[in-house]
């Protein structure tokens, strides 16, 4: 198992599109610090007029952990769709090129397979998720300098101490891998429909998209639905930037991305253990 | 029976006179004096900010002040959130400065202390506060209370303590009430994380109110504070 999950490393790090992801990571990042920058200040003076008619804020608002903030928040739509790009390759892509079947001819079970497949997909999301958090939090830190953090919500106005901070990132950053993988799981299954890859990864694009889309909109219509949607929760890592911390709905939006996950892993093994394997 | 009575009359006279014997403006003019005796103060304080929208720690920093009106609230490289400086926070800027109109308005007791009120009027009516109430406690010819209502940012109630600093008066604590508008964004673009404890229906209210708590630990008095202080961002 060890063995096949090593050569699906190999296989996912020496195909060039795998670092699309990290590049692209890295150019958000960088077009966000720089606008910063440039920019930075009248864009948290707008941010900030509500509160501002009032209050008096002086000290460095533009810093490290704000800045880390937006990029997370601006790389909301686009980090699952990055997984996709590798997750969603995992099965169909090995039957695109006709590799499936010669890779079940050796004695590896199609569950031992799948496993491997959603670990590789795993550790990839990992180290794109640890990438996001060396050029999101250390280089902005770097860049910008600590401070206490301003977090807006739509109604409320949360300042958290410098001191108090970087447990927040740790914690949203492992949120964050819990919603990735959710993500990764449902290509994965998607990638076991498909004998393409491109079929799985524009499905979970779609996907994503649509229920994000969903989860969003302020309709009476759709908060019947809400809270059954992955991509309302995938958003709970925001939960440890809110004071107090709520711990309880934070939790609850885990399991329910776990749950996820283990479904469509269950789906992708029962599926892919009866199908018909042709290429 | 009719000298009894011409002399309980004057003894209530005499009380009278003597209880009214500082005039309001007289009562106001020395509780000027004593205020400017405090020409900069740095203190070292914490403040909490209890206003409905915002959810702020307690904040430590230290407090320069330099009379007439500046003011800074320094956090050692954190953020400082203070009201606008036109509402400033010391009991000297709550009072009208410059040529003002004292009313008498008696007396009035709050938690068993024997108050005077008075309100005094400023003769210029360009200046920021239009009105201004205060409570004096004449034993100890101190502010205890006081009620601004200025030009552009409403009523600012505010209650003071003393303790240590009470020969300079120089209040403890202090607790501000001050109205407070709305805040919203549009979810659209803040992306709240919809817990279950923000979907409780909230009272859809213009203007709040909220209070802003000082403490101040220690003072150090009129050891001259330079106006870069508070120039610096």
């Amino acid at each position: 198992m060890i063995q096949l999950l090593r050569i699906e490393l190999y296989k996912i790090f020496k195909r060039p599109r795998t670092y699309i992801s990290f590049a692209i990571v890295t150019a958000i990042s960088f077009i966000i610090q720089l606008a910063m920058i440039s920019d930075g200040k009248s864009f948290i003076a707008f941010a900030l007029q509500g509160v501002s008619e009032q209050f008096d804020i002086h000290g460095n608002v533009l810093n490290g952990y704000l800045i880390a903030y937006i990029i997370l928040q601006s790389l909301l739509m686009q980090i699952p769709l990055l997984i996709a790009l590798v997750a969603g390759d995992s099965l169909a892509g090995e039957a695109g090129m006709g590799t499936l079947r010669l890779l079940l001819s050796k004695p590896v079970s199609r569950m031992q397979l799948v496993l491997v497949k959603f670990m590789g997909s795993f550790i990839y999301t990992l180290l794109l998720i640890i990438w996001l958090a060396i050029i999101a939090l250390f280089l902005s830190l770097l860049l910008f300098g600590q401070g206490d953090m301003i977090n807006l919500k739509s109604d409320a106005f949360i300042l958290l101490l410098k001191d108090d901070i970087m447990w927040r990132y740790a914690a949203a950053f492992a949120f964050a891998m819990l919603a990735m993988t959710t993500i990764a799981s449902m290509s994965i299954l998607l990638s076991a429909f498909a004998d393409n890859s491109i079929g799985p990864i524009m499905t979970t694009m779609g996907i994503v998209v649509v229920l994000t889309i969903l989860s969003n909109l302020e309709l009476p219509l759709f908060s019947l639905v809400k809270p059954y949607l992955f991509t309302t929760h995938m958003i709970g890592w925001k939960g440890f930037f809110d004071d107090p911390v709520p711990y309880a709905a934070i939790g609850r939006s885990a399991l329910v991305l776990v749950a996820y996950t283990l479904i469509f892993l269950t789906a992708t093994i029962l599926y892919f253990n009866r199908k018909d394997i042709k290429s | 029976m009719r000298k009894f009575g011409a002399i309980a009359v004057a003894i209530f006279c005499l009380s009278s006179f003597a209880a009214r014997a500082v005039s309001g403006d007289q009562l106001f003019d020395l509780l000027r004096k004593k205020m400017l005796t405090v020409k900069d103060y740095t203190a070292e304080v914490k403040m909490k900010i209890n206003v409905s929208y915002m959810r702020i720690p307690t904040l430590a920093g230290t407090l320069y002040f330099k009379s007439p009106d500046k003011m800074k609230l320094e956090r050692h490289g954190g953020l400082s959130i203070m009201l606008k400086k036109n509402i400033n926070l010391t009991v000297s800027n709550m009072i009208p400065t410059g040529s003002v109109t004292v009313l008498n308005m008696g007396n009035v007791t709050i938690d068993g202390q024997n108050l005077r009120v008075l309100k005094i009027i400023p003769e210029d009516d360009q200046g920021q506060i239009i009105l201004a109430k205060i409570w004096v406690d004449e034993n100890s010819m101190l502010v205890v209370r006081t009620e601004t209502t200025t030009r552009n940012d409403g009523t600012i109630k505010m209650a003071l303590r003393y303790g240590k600093y009470i020969s300079y008066a120089l209040p403890d604590k202090v607790t501000i009430d001050v109205d407070v508008k709305d805040f919203k964004l549009p979810k659209g673009v803040t992306m709240d994380y919809n817990e279950v404890r923000d979907e409780t229906p909230k009272k859809e209210t213009k203007n709040r109110k909220g209070t802003i708590q000082l403490n101040y630990i220690s003072y150090q008095i009129n050891t001259g504070i330079d106006d870069k202080v508070f120039s610096k961002k």
